[in-house]
Formats: structure tokens, sequence, C-alpha cells
């Protein structure tokens, strides 16, 4: 990457401080959205000499924005502060705002799905030419740009290893977790920004990677609305937006022959209907919405764990996916694991005092039955989320919490907390946790969140069931392209932004064709 | 005489005249629950110390309350909620938060600190949350967790939330359990040179391509480094 390229190549970003006018803009593609489906997009289009721009409705933010305090890091990184919740069945949920989206402060997880979960988009979905041996060439190029590669085992740390011991006696394959990481050092701080560089987020590589080519990128800058005509889009328009403060300043306006957008799963249905109810011939804009409801189960060691050294996530097990979940190891600030812990008072503080003994692993669920809506606010481009979670579901994560608890009894825990209310806030033994396996719970009982969503603007084979084809074209409109997983018509089954950059780089290499 | 028959035309008949009566004091008593609701709502509140941007006195004082029943002093942590400062935590996070959600956190306040009216504490007590004793204010909260009403739990677990998020946020909590953050050097990259601090000016960046320098090399922590200077407290 060179700076003074860029400058040749017209390549150039611009920064809340830098506008002082209305503006207008014209561009080949315009992409809405800095997100790894974004960023990619924007790359690969810039790469094939088009004029590219790329908008940004948050900041890019420098290590020295990153809070290592959890509470002030959502405030600033995520929409909504950080506490958006779904109605019906409540379930938090999040989606950042910044350069580089999600990328900045997820866990830098990218597992390939299986072949099954693309037999069955295909066969469901009408979705021929959406297979894994079709993809595979674009999952490959992702890999190779970002390094994607299984966690070293001298940053694992105890609580990562745990997992992996727990599994190896109960005879469960588990492997490191794939993750878009170079040289990192295991300071687990993935959720609050990476401070040592690490993680391969969009911000310090697609995207300076893309300016490079000559892309140009306007960050706090707001996409309100869809210009069309008839069966075109013709760009975009909105408002700069201050960092932070959310205080609109001057009016923008971006012509284009093609629009992408990658504004996220729960943000592009919004767009979309705050457009006139734009590319909803099939009336599936904003509905479909799928999570993978996540549980977790912490668990207290006789040793200390050293929590706060080792990868955020350093250990999977894919060895109950057909099963319908995918066990994982986590950590987050404290603050934020310790949400849940149960109790007030001593107690609570009891519980506190033994974190540094502590592990924390999750499971995630294929939870397709579980469906719901994204609708517009009034007045807002805040996603109104309603979404109720199957009883067949909650089953799936019962199960999933029995076998973590398995594990970590294998793994030699004194004692596990689930978090499920009707059982018993602390359990010392697998026979207690045994209810898991054979009562039935409501879906209240579960204490879930789910960061992975899909299928608001889903594709189909079929223009009558879907509104996007599987290049993410919309069916309505000749020049509207979605890349962002809210195309997937299913759920992942494993963490999705691996798979919302191989279609979105396969996608811009259709639309770089017909430019 | 005259006068006497102008003044019977004039009033009006008993059945209104008892209707305006009944009126009358409903008129009253809606005034006195309207002065009593404004005091229980608004005054007997001291100043708090320090200045707050957002949080009222009252706001202030719950949440002292809340942190001192979550958080009691005594425990294995030395530091109690109330000596962590949680009013002003929860003050510089609600800066920060849209204001969609930082009228849904401090409606929560609001709810928990006058819910003793619904939801009496031990005794029964109907006092504010911020009125009751210590131990009323534990058994009110515990109340609150273990409750049959799962929109009474959520809250519960919004208000622990919050005051969890202050509590193990503070440096001396966190040192204490054993969690604090390293000091971590971080590598100039190519990509710094091109964003200014979020909401500054390119011109204020001071990184030069001079100052760029190798990438992460995967060395592990060492577990017995230097922490966050945030959080390394005296004499570390």
């Amino acid at each position: 990457m060179s700076i003074h390229h860029s400058a040749e190549r017209g390549g150039s970003i611009r920064v809340f401080a830098e506008y002082d006018r209305d503006f207008h803009e014209e561009a080949d593609v315009v992409v809405v959205g800095s997100g790894p489906c974004g960023a990619v997009s924007a790359y690969e289009l810039a790469r094939a000499g088009h004029r590219v721009i790329l908008l940004e409705e948050g900041p890019p933010l420098t290590v020295a924005d990153f809070e290592v305090d959890a509470s002030r890091s959502m405030a600033r990184t995520m929409r909504e502060g950080g506490l958006r919740t779904t109605g019906g069945s409540v379930l938090s949920t999040m989606q950042a705002i910044c350069l580089g989206g999600g990328s900045v402060v997820n866990s830098a997880i990218c597992p390939r799905p299986p072949d099954f979960v693309f037999e069955r988009w295909s066969s469901r979905f009408d979705l021929e030419k959406t297979t894994r041996a079709n993809l595979d060439p674009h999952f490959d190029a992702v890999q190779d740009f970002l390094g994607i590669g299984p966690t070293p085992e001298d940053v694992q740390g105890p609580r990562n290893l745990l997992f992996r011991d727990g599994c190896e006696k109960l005879g469960y394959s588990s492997e490191p977790m794939p993750r878009n990481v170079r040289g990192c050092r295991g300071s687990g701080e993935c959720f609050t920004g990476c401070r040592s560089h690490a993680k391969q987020s969009m911000d310090i590589t697609y995207i300076p990677e893309a300016i490079d080519l000559g892309a140009r990128v306007f960050t706090s800058v707001q996409v309100q609305r869809l210009r069309s005509n008839g069966s075109r889009v013709l760009g975009v328009e909105g408002e700069v937006v201050e960092p932070f403060s959310g205080r609109r300043s001057h009016r923008f306006r971006v012509d284009a022959r093609f629009v992408v957008l990658a504004a996220g799963c729960m943000a592009t249905p919004v767009l979309l209907q705050h457009s006139d109810g734009l590319a909803n011939s099939s009336g599936q804009v904003g509905r479909n919405l799928q999570f993978h409801p996540g549980v977790a189960v912490a668990g207290i060691f006789p040793e200390p764990t050293q929590p706060q050294f080792g990868a955020t996530q350093g250990y999977q097990s894919v060895h109950f996916l057909q099963e319908g979940f995918k066990l994982e190891t986590l950590w987050a600030p404290p603050p934020v694991l310790a949400v849940r812990t149960p109790g007030s008072g001593r107690e609570l503080q009891a519980r506190f005092s033994e974190m540094a003994r502590i592990a924390v692993w999750d499971a995630i669920v294929t939870a397709d039955r579980s469906l719901g809506t994204v609708k517009a606010r009034w007045r807002s481009l805040d996603p109104a989320l309603r979404w109720n979670l199957d009883p067949v579901d909650v089953q799936t994560m019962a199960k999933a919490l029995f076998t973590l608890s398995e594990i970590f009894f294998a793994a030699g825990a004194e004692k596990i907390m689930t978090g499920v209310r009707g059982l018993a806030d602390e359990m010392h033994s697998l026979e207690e946790a045994e209810p898991l396996r054979s009562r039935t719970f409501p879906p209240s009982a579960m204490a879930t969140g789910g960061n992975h969503v899909f299928c608001t603007t889903r594709m189909h084979g079929d223009a009558r069931h879907g509104v996007v084809d599987e290049f993410g074209r919309c069916h309505d409109l000749d020049n509207l392209y979605i890349a962002d997983t809210g195309i997937f018509p299913q759920c992942t089954s494993v963490n999705p932004m691996f798979t919302g950059m191989a279609l979105a780089r396969r996608q811009a290499h259709q639309v770089a064709e017909r430019l | 005489m005259v006068a006497g028959e102008a003044f019977r035309r004039l009033s009006p008949p008993a059945a209104l005249q008892s209707r305006y009566h009944g009126s009358m004091w409903g008129w009253i008593l809606l005034a006195i629950f309207f002065a009593w609701a404004v005091r229980r709502l608004f005054f007997g509140y001291s100043e708090p110390e320090g200045n707050m941007r957002v949080l009222a006195p009252r706001e202030v004082a719950f949440l002292d309350a809340a942190a001192d029943a979550m958080f009691p002093a005594g425990s294995e942590i030395p530091l109690s909620g109330r000596e962590a400062n949680l009013p002003g935590y929860v003050d510089g996070w609600l800066v920060l938060l849209p204001g969609r959600q930082r009228l849904l956190i401090r409606a929560l306040i609001l709810l928990v600190e006058q819910a003793t009216l619904f939801f009496p504490a031990p005794g029964p007590s109907f006092r504010r949350f911020s009125s009751l004793d210590p131990g009323s204010r534990e058994a009110c909260l515990r109340a609150w967790s273990s409750s049959r009403l799962g929109v009474r739990r959520l809250v519960f677990t919004a208000l622990r939330a919050v005051l969890t998020m202050g509590y193990l946020g503070h440096p001396e909590v966190l040192r204490h359990v054993g969690l604090a953050p390293y000091a971590i050097a971080t590598p100039v990259l190519p990509a710094d040179l091109m964003y200014p601090r979020a909401g500054c000016h390119p011109s204020t960046n001071p990184l030069t391509p001079a100052d760029l320098t190798r990438p992460s090399d995967g060395t592990p922590l060492a577990l017995d480094g230097p922490l966050h200077p945030d959080y390394a407290g005296e004499g570390s």
C-alpha cells in the first residue's frame, strides 16, 4: 500500500471536519456501508479500474479512540449505544457504526460454512450457482488477503485450552478458531478494538487498499434515501452527521450507475422502506429476520485461568453443527460478561471475586424456525425489530447448554452458571444440569444475545419469493445490488462474516463486468 | 323582592349545584394528588456532590442507594458501590448515549425508585427506594430479581447491568479481581497515517511515514507485564 499511489489515482478519504458545505458527487458505483461486505465490494470494484465511492455513517477510529471501558466503548462504536434489543422474544443485538463496521469490534472469526448449508440453500431457494465449490475461489482470495488462519497455540491462554481439553476427554472434535488476524498477542480485547492492530479489520486492510486503488471514501455521511427512476436507481442522498453526537450538518447527493447496499441486515431494509418501498415487489423486504441466538455458560475452575490473557475466541467445536449448534470459547470486557452473573449484594460480589478463575464458553444456534421482521421507525433510521424464538429452537439451546456443561465438568470446573431461569444459579455437578436435557423450557427462560443477523433481503431464484438473485442483484431494479448478510436465504450455522465477504467478492466481479 | 326573584332565576338548580360541589371536591382531590405526586417525584432530594451533566439529584440519590444495595461495603471486594461513584459513571455514560436510549435508562431509574408504591418494600414501606433503609433496599432488589413477573425480572437485570458496568469498570475493582487490562504498545501502520482521531481534522494527525513501525509479531503478552495506564493505580 502506498499513500502516493492513492493520490495519483484519485483515492481519498474525507472525515467530518472537512465538510463545509452541501456536496454532490458522481461515480460508477456507490457502495453504502464500509463493513466487511462493503469494503470487499469497494476494493474489488476499484481494483477493476472503476470510479468507486464508499460511504460510511461512522468515523474512522484510531487506536487512540478505542475505549477499554466497555460501556463507553459500546456507546461510541455501536448504534443505539449498544442497547439494541428485539421486541417479541427479547434478544440483545448490536451493529457497529465506524469505518470498517463490525470488523473493528468483532472477534474476527472466519469459518467456511460446510457443504450442507449451501445444499440447503440451493435446494430450497433455487440457487444453482451458490455452492461451496462455486464460492471456494472467493473464500480463498479473501483468506489470502486477510491472512485467515488458525489461532496459534501460544496466544490461546488457559480459558481457551481448557475447552480443548474438555472436548478431547469427551471425544468431541474441536479446533483452533480460524480468524483474520496477523500477530495476535492474546489481549482478548477484540470487542473494544484491537490495540495491537493485529486484527485485520476492514479499516486497516481492504479500505486503505481500495483508497490506494483510487476509491474515494466519505465517512460521517448518513445515507437516508435511494433516488430512483422506474426500474433503475440513480444514486443516494443523505446528510453529514457528526461522530458520536449524530448532529446533522450538510446535505449530500451521490449519483452513480450502480448502487451497492451494504448497510447491514438491519439497516438495508430500513433504507429501502424509507425510499418509497423500493425493491419490494416480492413483499420480502424486512421479513424472514433470523439470528444465531447465542447462549453461554460460565465455569469456575479451581486454579486461576488468567482470563484477561488469550485470544478473545480462540477455540471452537463444529461437532454438533448438524444438530443445530456450534460451540466456541468467549471473552469480552469483564463488565459485559458479568452482566448475567446471578444474584445481588454480597453474593454477587463474591461471584465477581471468582472471575480470575473463570472461563466462558458459548453456543450459537441454527435457529431457522425463529423468524422476525425489520421495520422503519417513524423519522428514524434505527430499525424496529421483532423476533420470536421458536420452542423447537429453545430445546436446541438447552441441549447446547447441556453439552457446554458436560465440557466444563470434563475440563475440571468446580461449578457452572447457565443463566437459565428455573435452574439453580450455580451447579456443582453434571447431574444438576440434567434438566437441560430432560425438561422443556419456555423461550423466556433463556438469556440470549445474537450479533449474527440474516435474511431480511433474502436471495431467491424466483423473484416472487426473494428480494435479490444469487448475485445480490435486486429482482426489481437492474442496477441495485445488496451485499450484506441480509441476502442470505437462511442462516449459515457458522459465523457469517467470511461468507458475506465471499459473496460480496463474487458479486463485485459481476458488477465490474456489467460496467 | 325583584332582586330576590332575579337571584333565584340566576342561581343554578339544586341538582346542578350538587354536581358543582361534587366536581369541586374532585378538583381539590386531584390537586392534592398532583401536589403529592410532584413532591414524591421531585422534592426531598439533596444536591449531589460533583457536577452532573445529565442526572438530576433524584436520579443521583437513587443510583447511590441502588449501588449501596447491589454492591454493599464489607464484601470480599474492598470497594463498595457507593465508593465506586456509580452516579458519576452513569452520568458520563448517558452523555454518550443517543437521546432515545438515554431516555430509556432514565425511565428505568424512575421506575425502580417509585415502584415501591406498587411493590412495597418489606415492612411494608411505600417510601421511595432511595429513602429506604439499607436492609429494605437489598430486600427490595431481591424481590425484583426473583419476581414471578418476567417484566420485573427484566427491569432488575437491566438495572444490575447498568450498575455492574460501572462497578466492574472501576480500575480498583478490576485490579482487585485480577482483570485489569494490560499496557500494549501499538504499532503504527500505513492506515494510521490516513485517519485523524474521530471528529478531528486530518491536519491534526501527527503521524508521518517516518513513524511507521513493524506490525505486531505475535509475541504473547507477558502476564506480569505493566497494566494499562488508566488501570495501573498508584505505585504500579
